[in-house]
């Protein structure tokens, strides 16, 4: 009798099947998933807390700079826990008129590099608030997809990601002026340390001829026990022109604690933004897949080329 | 019709020239080129309703990119299979290989020759109809071992091995199922066949419900008979749920394996034949072929408000419950009444013999063997040569003979 039971059972189950599968040939379009390039969820709107309503009343995705009221001031880069923000700039020539921002101020930092890395970027929203001209702001666009592989320019070091299109370039300012800006700063940069480098030979050979002449004298002083005023003077003027030899340009400067800054403005214990003490550690931290072994630390390349600014500034 | 053609050829003044036997070879192959366009086109079609039926089926949109609701995608498909790369295997056996998918693809589209399509165009109105169309079917299995011997793959003997052993087990069913039907009418001519199934009937010879006379309401026998056909053909050509031959999880594309580009297209082209070839004998065999449903202008009248009236309750109390009425069953049986109360040429044609109707039942089982394939899991080896041996197999004999008992007693035939 099974073999009876078995037929039964094997037809119903196939109806129900049938009947299942007829179910869902009829209403498709009610179960079917969103079509995405086609139709996108409409963006939730809710308020986080932060600003006007109207604003600020939405999502935190994508951050956007307006580059023209970009003044180069960096607090954004010092205020990003997770370092996602390198800014690159150099100082306005004297006669140059890069421009105003919307609130009037005069841009005096020419700002050749302004790049975000959205694949680093944490969404916090701690960048927006310490702009002074309300440049850097959080947009509700979360689509993080482009049609074009365009080639941006980044760092090598910020390519061993290979994520170049997470790499946001906000500076409109071409990398040929940008190199040209770069090289003039060395240029000038050299100079300098040429000038310096020729005062301290200078120094070196007073010096040398000072204590020439010391020894000289002192042959001389041992017999006659006279001391000559204008030597003395001699000395004293020497002794300050004696400064340390020039560091080379690039010495391992510590990075840059964006910590403190940070904190001051929220208060929470920010373990989550605690940085690496040691930027040398950080590559260990990263994913195993980098083929760049120990390569140099891009917020310590920064922040080189920042200092060399200040500097000539 | 090859006749009408070659004499149609000669009616012309300028063709009139040409001998009598040049005409008739011109119209052979001018039918003979149809046939292959009608099966080209209709595979072209049938996919892209497949993968539209699966994709509905399985909640998803299926082709929706090439032209409007993807319509041109299996042109496009069809454009890439030509120009793809012609390989053959270096260690294949190179005639064979060669020749397995033409072997396939002609056995599939010359069994065509003796299908009716309405009851003036067929290719060859044969007297053993029926005999031509199952006996030459079979030649696929010879293509499929051809092309899976020759692929010198594993899978691909494999899959040719099942092929063969399923084909064989499941034409015994099915040939017995269709000798029922031989029975009762008394002739393999298919025209012959479909022209007894005309006219309206009671519902199994003594149930007043009136049914057109198709066979599959003849008798509780071809009732299950029609089913068990469908079974068998299902099986026959290697259609889900009998795909072992070439299942996927199991062997990578069974016989097709080392076939690509047009070679595979052609596999492509004779599975779809296959299965239009089923529908075609189906509706021939068991539902009335061209014969309309409807005997009379007043049939078609009655027939279609009955049929909405169904569709009325259909919407009301099925769909009613789901979120979102689907109300086109209902808005098409209506318009289709209307037309029929109002337009009394419409209900005539509705009412008259013609392709309209064969295409019709044609359409609904092939989306009946789509049904199937996307809800069926597919058979074991050991559960397949069990359905066929211990369940179809018996079933058909029985149906044979109660088929014999049943016209006795209702009185079609007298000893």
């Amino acid at each position: 009798m099974s073999y009876f039971s078995n037929i039964t059972n094997a037809i119903t189950t196939l109806v129900d099947g049938m009947k299942v599968t007829m179910g869902y040939f009829v209403r498709a379009r009610e179960h079917v998933t969103l079509q995405y390039p086609d139709e996108v969820w409409p963006i939730p709107t809710r308020n986080i807390g932060v600003g006007e309503l109207d604003s600020y009343n939405t999502i935190r995705s994508k951050l956007v700079v307006d580059f023209e009221d970009c003044i180069g001031c960096k607090a954004c880069e010092r205020a990003c826990p997770v370092d996602c923000i390198h800014i690159e700039t150099f100082k306005a020539g004297p006669e140059e008129d890069i421009g105003t921002t919307k609130n009037g101020t005069k841009i005096k930092l020419r700002v050749t590099s302004f790049t975000i890395d959205m694949s680093e970027c944490m969404f916090c929203d701690l960048c927006t608030p310490p702009c002074p001209e309300d440049c850097i702001r959080m947009t509700p666009d979360y689509q993080f997809v482009s049609n074009d592989n365009v080639k941006l320019d980044v760092t090598p070091e910020e390519r061993w990601r290979d994520r170049g299109h997470l790499i946001y370039q906000f500076s409109k300012v071409s990398p040929e002026e940008r190199a040209q800006r770069g090289a003039e700063a060395e240029k000038e940069a050299a100079a300098k340390a040429a000038a310096l480098e020729a005062k301290r030979i200078a120094a070196e050979k007073a010096a040398a001829a000072k204590a020439a002449e010391e020894a000289a004298q002192k042959e001389v002083t041992e017999e006659t026990q006279e001391v000559n005023p204008s030597q003395n003077m001699v000395e004293a003027a020497a002794a300050p022109e004696v400064t340390p030899p020039q560091a080379p340009p690039g010495p391992p400067t510590q990075a840059k604690p964006p910590v403190e800054a940070g904190m001051e403005r929220v208060d929470l214990p920010m373990e989550t933004s605690a940085v690496p003490e040691n930027p040398v550690d950080k590559p260990v931290e990263k994913p195993a897949f980098t083929e760049t072994p120990a390569e140099p630390e891009t917020s310590t390349d920064t922040n080189d080329a920042s200092k060399g600014e200040t500097e000539n500034g | 019709m090859i006749q009408l053609l070659a004499n149609w050829i000669l009616s012309f003044d300028m063709l009139s020239g040409m001998g009598a036997s040049v005409a008739w070879g011109l119209s052979l192959f001018i039918v003979a080129a149809l046939i292959f366009v009608f099966v080209a086109v209709n595979a072209i079609v049938l996919v892209y309703i497949e993968r539209k039926v699966s994709a509905f089926m399985q909640v998803r949109l299926g082709p929706m990119r090439v032209g409007k609701y993807g319509t041109l995608q299996t042109v496009a498909d069809a454009l890439k299979l030509l120009q793809k790369e012609d390989i053959i295997p270096k260690m294949a056996d190179k005639v064979l290989f060669v020749v397995g998918p033409w072997v396939i693809l002609v056995a599939s589209v010359v069994t065509f020759a003796a299908i009716p399509f309405s009851d003036t165009l067929l290719a060859a109105n044969m007297n053993i109809g029926l005999f031509y169309v199952v006996s030459i079917s079979s030649i696929v299995v010879l293509g499929i071992v051809m092309a899976g011997w020759a692929s010198n793959n594993k899978w691909s003997l494999y899959g040719a091995m099942r092929s063969a052993a399923q084909i064989i087990s499941y034409e015994i069913p099915v040939g017995i199922t269709l000798i029922a039907v031989v029975a009762v009418v008394g002739s393999l001519n298919l025209q012959t066949i479909i022209e007894a199934q005309g006219g309206t009937g009671n519902l199994f010879h003594w149930i007043p419900i009136p049914l057109p006379n198709w066979f599959i309401f003849h008798s509780p026998f071809l009732f299950m008979a029609a089913f068990v056909y469908l079974i068998g053909a299902t099986a026959e050509i290697n259609r889900v749920p009998f795909d072992i031959p070439e299942s996927e999880s199991e062997l990578v594309a069974g016989f097709m394996t080392e076939f690509s580009g047009l070679r595979w297209a052609l596999f492509f082209l004779s599975e779809y034949a296959n299965a239009t070839l089923v529908a075609f004998l189906v509706s021939i065999v068991f539902l009335g072929g061209w014969q309309s449903p409807f005997s009379s202008y007043q049939g078609t009248q009655i027939g279609f408000s009955i049929i909405t009236i169904f569709a009325l309750f259909w919407t009301i109390f099925v769909q009613g419950k789901t979120k979102r009425l689907s109300v086109y069953p209902l808005g098409l049986s209506l318009v289709i009444t209307i037309a029929a109360w109002l337009f009394p040429g419409f209900a005539i044609w509705m009412a008259s013999p013609g392709i309209f109707w064969m295409l019709m039942k044609v359409a609904g089982i092939i989306f009946l063997l789509m049904w199937f394939r996307w809800t069926f899991p597919r058979l074991r080896v050991d559960q397949l040569m069990y359905l066929s041996w211990k369940v179809i197999l018996p079933l058909s004999l029985i149906n044979l003979m109660g088929v014999a008992i049943w016209m006795w007693l209702t009185g079609e035939i007298q000893f």
